[in-house]
Order: C-alpha cells, then sequence, then structure tokens
C-alpha cells in the first residue's frame, strides 16, 4: 500500500482555511477568564472529577503491577473565522474534551482515553492502560501535591477567549482588505483567524497535581497573484501564545500580515526555476528556523536516542558542527508559538543546550526517554491531546546569534541560493532533510537579484552542521505545525540570516 | 443497526430538529464513533498498546445563506444545544453567501451489503492475535543480517461508523472497519543510513496481506539502498513505482482537481476543463461504490451518493470533484466528494513493470520522496528523491540525496509506458508509470 510514514515533517505555508471544523461566536462562558485554579480545581468544579476521583483511577491504572501512571484532563476551544469572496464565509467552534490515562511499564506503554468524563469510563480507560502490566502488585493512591506553573510565558492580557466574534471578523476584514488592495494583480484573498485555549490538569502516581491555561492563536492570509497565464500564491501569518494586542504591534499587525501575503505572490510572478547542483546558500531569518527544527532539532528528540535510530545518539560530546554554531531549545521565551510553562507531562520547562560552540552537549527528554536513560527529564514530552500519549517533542528552537549584519552575510557569496520562505521541510531518522522553498533569490556578486520559485534545498545533517561558515546579528521567528508519528504540535524556530559553505538545490538540471 | 448505533442516529435527528426550532433555516448533524486498537512492537517488545472508543459530533448550520459549523467531543444534552444556539448567533454575523446551503435530499441506492466495508471478522481478532502479527511482521525482518535495526512495526484496527442527519430529511448511517500492518527498518553504515519500510491496509481481515510478505517488502525497499550514492545534476525519463505514482502524481493531482482550488483560482487545472492534459494513457477515476474499497462511503460527508466519476479520460480531463457548495459556484453537480477523494485510481495499463525497466536506457526508477515541493496554483513540483539508477535496461545502484523537479502538467502529457501492476488497496492508488523526463538535482556544481 504504501511507504511507512517514520518521518517528521513541518508546515509552514497555507491559511489552513477549510481545515479547521469547528468554532464560537462566545466563548463558553463556562471557562471565560477562568484561570484554572492550582490543582483539579478546574475539572472538580465544571466537569465533577475530584480528587478522590482522580486518585481512585491512579489506583486502578496501577492495579496490574505498572510503575507509573498520569492523568491528563483536557479542555480545549477552537475558534475559526474565514473571510473570503469579500464575505465572512464561515466561523467555527470546536470543543474537545477529555482524559488520556497512561501507564508505564519499564520500557512500555499502556494507554487508553476517553471523551466521557463520568467515572464508569474513566475507570474502563484506566483499566486499558493498566492492562500493559500483568503483575497485579496492589498500590497506594498518592498524596497529591499541588503547585502552580513556575512561570508564565503567555500574553494572557485581553485573550481571544474573552473576545466577542465582531473583534475577530475586524481583524480578519483588516488582513484581507491589506492583501487585496496592494496589486491589482491580487485575484484572490483566504485570510483565516484561528484561536484556541486549552485548559488542562496533570497529575501522575507521583503525586504531581498541576494545571495550565495555554492560549494560542494564528491569523494567516493566502494571497493568488495572476499577470497573464501566470498565477502564483503567497503566505503570511503572524500570532503566537497571545492575546488580542499583539495584533496591534508594528509588525505583526492584519494589515503587515495581508502585505506579505501579497508581496510574496506579486514578487514571484516574476520568478524562475533555479539551475541545480551544489552551490553556496544564504538561508534568511523570516522562516529558516525550519533548518534547525529538522536538521537538529529531530534528531536530538529523545526516543531516538534511547532507540538509538538517531543519527547522532552516541555523539554526546563531540564536536558535530562548525564552531560558530550554538543550538538551543527554549519553551521559556515568551509569547511564541511554540512557548510553554509547564509540559504535557507536568514537567517545567527550561532552556535546554544542544550544540555548545560546535560541541554536542543535550538532547531533549520527556519522562520515558528520562527514565530510560536515567537523566533528568528537561520538558518536552508534548502531546497533540488527551487521545494520543505524550512524545518527545521540540518548542521553540534557536540558532543563536553571530555578529555579522545580514548584509554582510550575502555579500561573502559570488554566486549562490537565497531562501526567503518555505513551504516545509521533513527529516528522516538517518539525518536526511529536504526543505520546500516558496520563495527565494538568486545572489550574483553579493546581491539579492533574481526571484527563484520551485527550489528544494537536501542534504544531511551531520553535513550540513559543518557546513554552517557565518551568522548574521539579526533574528526572526516563524509560525509552524510539526508532525510527528501522526501527532500535530504548534511549533516555533528562531534564526538568523546565515550561511551554508555549500548545499544541493533541486531545480532544473 | 445495534442499539447503540439507533441512539447516535436519533441524537442526530433530534439536534437536526431543535435547531430547526431555534432558528437555522438549514441545519446538519454528523456523529462518528469510533474504536480503535494500536499496537506498536520495537526490537521484539510491545512498546504501546492504545485501545480506545470516542464519539464526535459536527454541524453546520445555515442562517440564510451563512454559515457556521461546530464541533463537540462533550455529547450532553445541554453542551449541544448551547453550541447550536451559539452556531445560530454566529452565522448571523456572518455574510450572506448565495452558493452556501445543504445538498438537495438525493436517495441512497446502494445497500451496505454491496459496499463491503464492514467485516464481522475484524471486530472478531483478539489482542493477542493483533500483537503477534505486529511481532512477526518484525522479527521475518530482524532476521534479515542485512537489516540494522528496527524503526517498529504496528498493527491497527479500527471500526467507524457514521450518521447524518439534516433538515432536507436527509438521515443515513454506514459502518466501515479498518485493519493496518506495517514495519519499517533501517540498513547502511556509519553516516550512511538509510530507512524504508512497508505497511499494507484492507476494510477486511481476508484482504490483509499475511505478515510475511508485508515483512519481505520492507526488507526489501530497504536493503536495495544499501551504499546509495548522489548522481550528477541532469534530466532523464524517470520510472515511477507504484507508492509513487499515488503520491507524487495523484495525491498532487487530486489537490488540482478540487473544486475548492479550482474556485479559488489556487490549481494550474483551472479552465482546462474538456481539455487534454495527459497522455492518451493517462485514465483515472474516483470511484466511492468500489466494493471493499478503504475510501467507500454509502453517502459523503454532506449526505451526497457517491458515485464512479471518470475524472481523466485518456489524458483528457472530463471532471472536478466537487461538493455541493464549490459544484454551485462553478455551476456543476456535486460528485459525491465533500469528504475529498473516496477512491482515487488510474486505471492499469498493459507494460509489465519489468519491461517498463528494461524500456530506460539512462533514467531513474523513484521509489520514494522527501518533502513537500508541490504547488498546486502552478502544478509545480520540487522534492527531495532517494531510488535506484538504470542503465541499459537494468536496475544498476541505488541513489539518495538527490531532488527531482518538474511540472504535473508535463509529468501527465509525458506518460509514456503505464503499468498493469494496479492494487486498490488505499484511497488513492496507481500502478507504475514511465515519465518521459524530468531534472534530478545532485553533484556537482550548477551550470549557467
Amino acid at each position: 500500500m504504501g511507504k511507512i510514514e517514520r518521518r517528521e515533517f513541518l508546515k509552514l505555508a497555507g491559511t489552513g482555511a477549510g481545515a479547521f471544523i469547528a468554532t464560537g461566536l462566545f466563548h463558553d462562558r463556562l471557562l471565560a477568564g477562568a484561570l484554572p485554579a492550582a490543582g483539579a480545581g478546574l475539572f472538580d468544579e465544571k466537569f465533577g472529577v475530584s480528587k478522590e476521583v482522580m486518585a481512585k483511577l491512579l489506583e486502578a491504572a496501577l492495579s496490574k503491577g505498572g510503575d507509573f501512571s498520569d492523568l491528563f484532563f483536557e479542555y480545549k476551544v477552537i475558534m475559526t473565522v474565514v473571510m473570503e469572496d469579500d464575505i465572512i464565509r464561515q466561523s467555527s467552534e470546536n470543543v474537545v474534551r477529555g482524559v488520556g490515562i497512561r501507564v508505564l511499564k519499564d520500557k512500555q506503554t499502556g494507554f487508553g482515553y476517553t471523551s466521557s468524563l463520568t467515572p464508569e469510563s474513566m475507570t474502563q480507560a484506566a483499566l486499558t492502560a493498566a492492562a500493559i502490566a500483568a503483575s497485579g502488585a496492589r498500590v497506594r493512591p498518592p498524596d497529591f501535591k499541588e503547585s502552580r506553573p513556575d512561570k508564565q510565558v503567555y500574553l494572557l492580557e485581553k485573550p481571544f477567549v474573552d473576545a466577542p466574534l465582531d473583534d475577530r471578523i475586524t481583524l480578519v476584514k483588516e488582513a484581507y482588505a491589506a492583501a487585496l488592495a496592494h496589486d491589482k494583480r491580487v485575484v484572490k484573498v483566504i485570510a483565516n483567524l484561528a484561536d484556541e485555549m486549552q485548559y488542562v490538569t496533570i497529575v501522575n502516581s507521583e503525586g504531581l497535581m498541576i494545571s495550565d491555561a495555554r492560549p494560542q492563536v494564528r491569523l494567516g492570509v493566502t494571497a493568488t497573484a495572476q499577470e497573464g497565464k501566470v498565477r502564483n500564491t503567497g503566505n503570511g501569518s503572524a500570532g503566537g501564545r497571545v492575546g488580542i494586542t499583539y495584533f496591534q504591534r508594528p509588525g505583526t499587525t492584519p494589515k503587515d500580515v495581508g502585505l506579505r501575503a501579497a508581496q510574496e505572490a506579486v514578487t514571484l510572478l516574476s520568478a524562475i526555476d533555479p539551475v541545480a547542483g551544489d552551490q553556496p546558500v544564504v538561508l534568511g531569518s523570516r522562516q529558516s528556523g525550519v533548518m534547525i527544527h529538522e536538521a537538529v532539532g529531530h534528531p536530538f528528540e529523545g526516543e531516538g536516542i534511547w532507540q538509538k535510530t538517531s543519527i547522532v545518539w552516541d555523539r554526546l560530546g563531540q564536536m558535530v558542527a562548525s564552531p560558530c554554531v550554538t543550538i538551543y531549545e527554549d519553551a521559556t521565551l515568551p509569547y511564541l508559538r511554540g512557548s510553554m510553562n509547564i509540559d504535557d507531562e507536568g514537567t517545567s520547562t527550561r532552556k535546554v543546550m544542544m550544540i555548545e560552540n560546535g560541541k554536542l552537549v543535550g538532547f531533549l527528554h520527556d519522562l520515558l526517554s528520562a527514565r530510560v536513560l536515567g537523566v533528568e527529564p528537561n520538558g518536552h514530552g508534548r502531546r497533540e491531546s488527551y487521545r494520543v500519549v505524550p512524545i518527545c517533542r521540540m518548542n521553540n528552537t534557536m540558532l543563536a546569534r553571530g555578529e555579522a549584519t545580514p548584509e554582510d552575510v550575502i555579500k561573502t557569496v559570488k554566486k549562490g541560493f537565497y531562501a526567503l520562505t518555505y513551504q516545509g521541510g521533513q527529516v528522516e531518522d538517518t539525518g536526511k532533510f529536504t526543505f520546500s522553498v516558496n520563495m527565494g533569490y538568486l545572489i550574483e556578486d553579493g546581491q539579492l537579484t533574481q526571484p527563484i520559485k520551485n527550489a528544494t534545498l537536501i542534504g544531511t545533517n551531520v553535513q550540513v552542521l559543518k557546513d554552517i561558515e557565518l551568522i548574521g546579528n539579526d533574528m526572526d521567528y516563524f509560525l509552524g505545525t510539526c508532525g510527528k508519528d501522526g501527532q500535530s504540535a504548534p511549533v516555533s524556530a528562531g534564526t538568523p540570516t546565515f550561511k551554508i559553505r555549500q548545499m544541493t538545490v533541486g531545480g532544473r538540471a | 443497526m445495534s442499539t447503540n448505533q439507533e441512539n447516535l442516529k436519533v441524537l442526530a435527528e433530534n439536534l437536526v430538529a431543535y435547531g430547526r426550532r431555534q432558528g437555522a433555516s438549514e441545519i446538519e448533524v454528523t456523529v462518528v464513533e469510533t474504536s480503535r486498537f494500536n499496537v506498536n512492537v520495537r526490537e521484539q517488545n510491545v512498546e504501546r498498546l492504545t485501545e480506545a472508543g470516542t464519539k464526535d459530533l459536527g454541524m453546520r448550520v445555515f442562517v440564510d445563506g451563512k454559515l457556521a459549523t461546530a464541533g463537540s467531543q462533550d455529547l450532553a444534552e445541554t453542551t449541544l444545544h448551547r453550541i447550536v444556539d451559539n452556531a445560530i448567533a454566529r452565522a448571523r454575523l456572518g455574510g450572506t453567501d448565495p452558493f452556501a446551503g445543504l445538498p438537495e435530499l438525493e436517495p441512497i441506492q446502494v445497500s451496505a451489503d454491496e459496499l463491503k466495508v464492514y467485516d464481522q471478522a475484524i471486530l472478531k481478532l483478539s489482542p493477542e492475535n493483533k500483537i503477534a502479527a505486529a511481532m512477526k511482521v518484525e522479527s521475518i525482518g530482524l532476521a534479515d543480517t542485512r537489516i540494522k535495526k528496527s524503526i517498529g512495526s504496528t498493527f491497527i484496527s479500527v471500526v467507524g461508523s457514521w450518521h447524518l442527519a439534516n433538515s432536507k430529511g436527509f438521515s443515513g448511517s454506514f459502518r466501515r472497519t479498518t485493519v493496518i500492518c506495517g514495519v519499517g527498518f533501517q540498513a547502511g553504515e556509519g553516516d550512511n543510513l538509510l530507512q524504508d519500510g512497508w505497511f499494507e491496509g484492507s476494510t477486511s481481515a481476508a484482504g490483509l496481506p499475511a505478515p510475511e510478505a508485508i515483512a519481505r517488502k520492507a526488507v526489501e525497499r530497504v536493503t536495495r539502498l544499501i551504499g546509495a550514492r548522489k548522481v550528477e545534476s541532469q534530466n532523464v525519463p524517470v520510472v515511477f513505482e507504484p507508492s509513487v505514482t499515488s503520491d507524487l502524481l495523484l495525491g498532487f493531482l487530486a489537490q488540482c482537481v478540487a473544486g475548492a482550488s479550482i474556485d479559488r483560482r489556487q490549481s494550474f487545472l483551472l479552465d482546462k476543463l474538456g481539455q487534454k492534459i495527459g497522455s492518451d494513457l493517462v485514465t483515472i477515476y474516483d470511484d466511492g461504490l468500489l466494493p471493499g474499497g478503504r475510501g467507500t462511503a454509502a453517502f459523503d460527508a454532506e449526505g451526497v451518493p457517491t458515485r464512479k466519476t471518470l475524472v481523466l479520460d485518456q489524458g483528457v480531463l472530463k471532471s472536478y470533484l466537487l461538493n455541493t457548495y464549490y459544484g454551485r459556484k462553478l455551476k456543476m453537480a456535486s460528485t459525491g466528494n465533500a469528504g475529498g477523494v473516496n477512491n482515487f485510481y488510474m486505471a492499469k495499463g498493459a507494460s509489465k513493470p519489468a519491461d517498463i525497466i528494461k524500456s530506460v536506457d539512462k533514467g531513474l526508477l523513484l521509489t520514494g520522496t522527501i518533502g513537500f515541493g508541490r504547488v498546486p496554483t502552478t502544478g509545480d513540483i520540487s522534492t527531495g528523491a532517494f531510488g535506484l539508477w538504470i542503465e541499459k535496461g537494468e536496475v544498476a545502484f541505488p541513489v539518495a540525496e538527490i531532488t527531482i523537479s518538474g511540472n504535473l502538467s508535463d509529468v501527465l502529457k509525458g506518460v509514456e509506458m503505464v503499468g498493469d501492476d494496479l492494487e486498490l488497496n488505499d484511497t488513492i492508488a496507481g500502478p507504475t508509470v514511465k515519465v518521459a523526463q524530468m531534472s534530478i538535482g545532485g553533484k556537482g556544481a550548477a551550470k549557467s
């Protein structure tokens, strides 16, 4: 039937218009503005799941002799507004609610979930998860130690969750109008706003009880421009874990988002295919975090390390990159798309150094990979929803700044390729990656000249890390959605403008 | 229909009636019940075992041509009523769209039995049997000395039932079972590791190939890549293996013939209906009624009966794939594709795959791609690729870390041979296909 998908990918382009099922005029007023109290308060008050019930569920989950169990309670409302053909064509409201129950026994995971929060349904899910173990040991229910996240990395001023639909419509209309008005060659615009608020409570058999309320929003515009028979599509987006005021800031206003999409679509009208072959490549700051995410991030995730399938599993302490390269993960950077106070296993997030001056110094861990390898979990256990198990994931992956100005980086290239925006990227455990460039430029004598479309960059992470030659002093972040094991997760990555000595660029032969 | 199934149908019908009472001009409610079993095995240990049942509800509400949609996993009546009320209020704030609305009522002509997508034998598979299959598919591969590592095997079974009711009087249900089994491996040395694998799926237990067959295919796919290297950048004929035809040709084409892409001017096939866009050898169907098909269903996501649609007839574009909304916008009838493609496939040709390879003097047998690089607006393709190099009609050596680029329009026109090896085992399926020429990007400085 098909090849097996054990590849991680990242999508950047597209508004996702139409992809969302759901949303609402009024957010569920039941929860509006209510940050959950420490511990189980939210699910106790709103859904009748008391601490006593939670303790009993953990007891049932470990009744067959599991080593560890956790419960992940989730309540999430996602709203979207889509503008197309000059009208607000659709709005949606989607309610996600349920609990995922996991049991660990050595390296094995048993898992059950249910959207019904009755004691009967939840107990059934707990017993399903319990079956991974088979010794039947008795366990004592834990004494919960309720705690709160030790930081606040979300912009909760004027959250969308409290906003009327009119406020959302205003943003979408502004973005739509800006794209359409930019150039008469813009023939089609779709603007989409998707916002969500996710409330989670995580409890485990070691007594953890912690909650978090996480906003997430993305304003996206897709514009299509036409001249004669040539047609091209450009994209723009802004957002993160923010509220409405974020869209008043210079650079991330709805107008800015609409303009970026329209400008890309119009510029692409004169773009040509690249000439294939090896050449120096400069990666612009806007979205080139995709490179760091794919080439460095994924191979550093815990499963590939303990399962020894990652190309770098045995390279801790070794020089794996050129000495100018420092790469780290930082979910604690405020307001970015991948920012989190705690991960989905309740571990406090922190900055994790991965490559320091070229040397491999650390990997990303969730509870399972940390248990197996005997190291500390470092806040990278994430899950798409209560219906799937947590896996090791990135949040915000960063390439540290260098000293050159972006212009000086470009100036060092006599003839080469400059990548500005991407459709996405993909990587295998073996380290082989591909990036699809939506728009780039030819570099001739240190200047950006001809716009380029339809380019692909390929390589292996072990090689490209050694080939990073020069790093700029600017920094920008993308809004991405990362796919792994069938789960998607919102992520960001930040890079300066940087130069790679040589990469294979796909195009005309 | 079991009592539980009947209850879900009644739930949908009652919510439609509630919506009408509250002021919706039109309303459609869908309830999907799914039970899923999933086992993951790696290095002969059960690494993860998941079992769960869920119910999800979705709705579309129209008020005077204004659309709002909603979904909930909480099926309590109070929650559902609140969500309907919200949707009606939200719809009123939208814009009037003259094309929005439910499809006209069309009776479902086909009986569930004819579709052959619900197999009791799948319901009766024990967890032990499913785990044993996942263990076996991996152990066979691990016994091969060329395999360096397993990246895991899996066995999945899914039982789904759909209930759809709307205010035009439609109320329908259907059920479908699915089993999937697959495995992936790594091979190679040092920094030059290769990975690939294989999985198979079926709507019936008997239709799923034996673990031995799946394992053999997975092992063959990865071991044939050992020692892969780059080739020089050049233009050559390219042979697509069936899985590549499904993905790169048909999967991309499905995006380009979708009503939304046409209406949004985001397809190179805009205004091409009735025109010759491919070689005579290219005939493509979407068939929602294919007995036993992975995408077979009595009706689509808005209750329109599915059908067999001729999309490309010997290279001529005969139909787009449409739901009611884009059908109305484009002044055409729905093709029963509100949920996307049903079973989208290229008709098989007359050539043996071995003869197709023999016909190539110098070229690439493309066995897989990595990455995105497909732009429906232009038809442009540019993606990472791997496969086997062909010289004088024989497979010479494996290649990796190359790119392949071209345009879907040129690919369709350049189809020179079509294999007789079509297997209708996924929602998108195609045979081996030979394309006259595509660009390979690889070794060597860019020529200007």
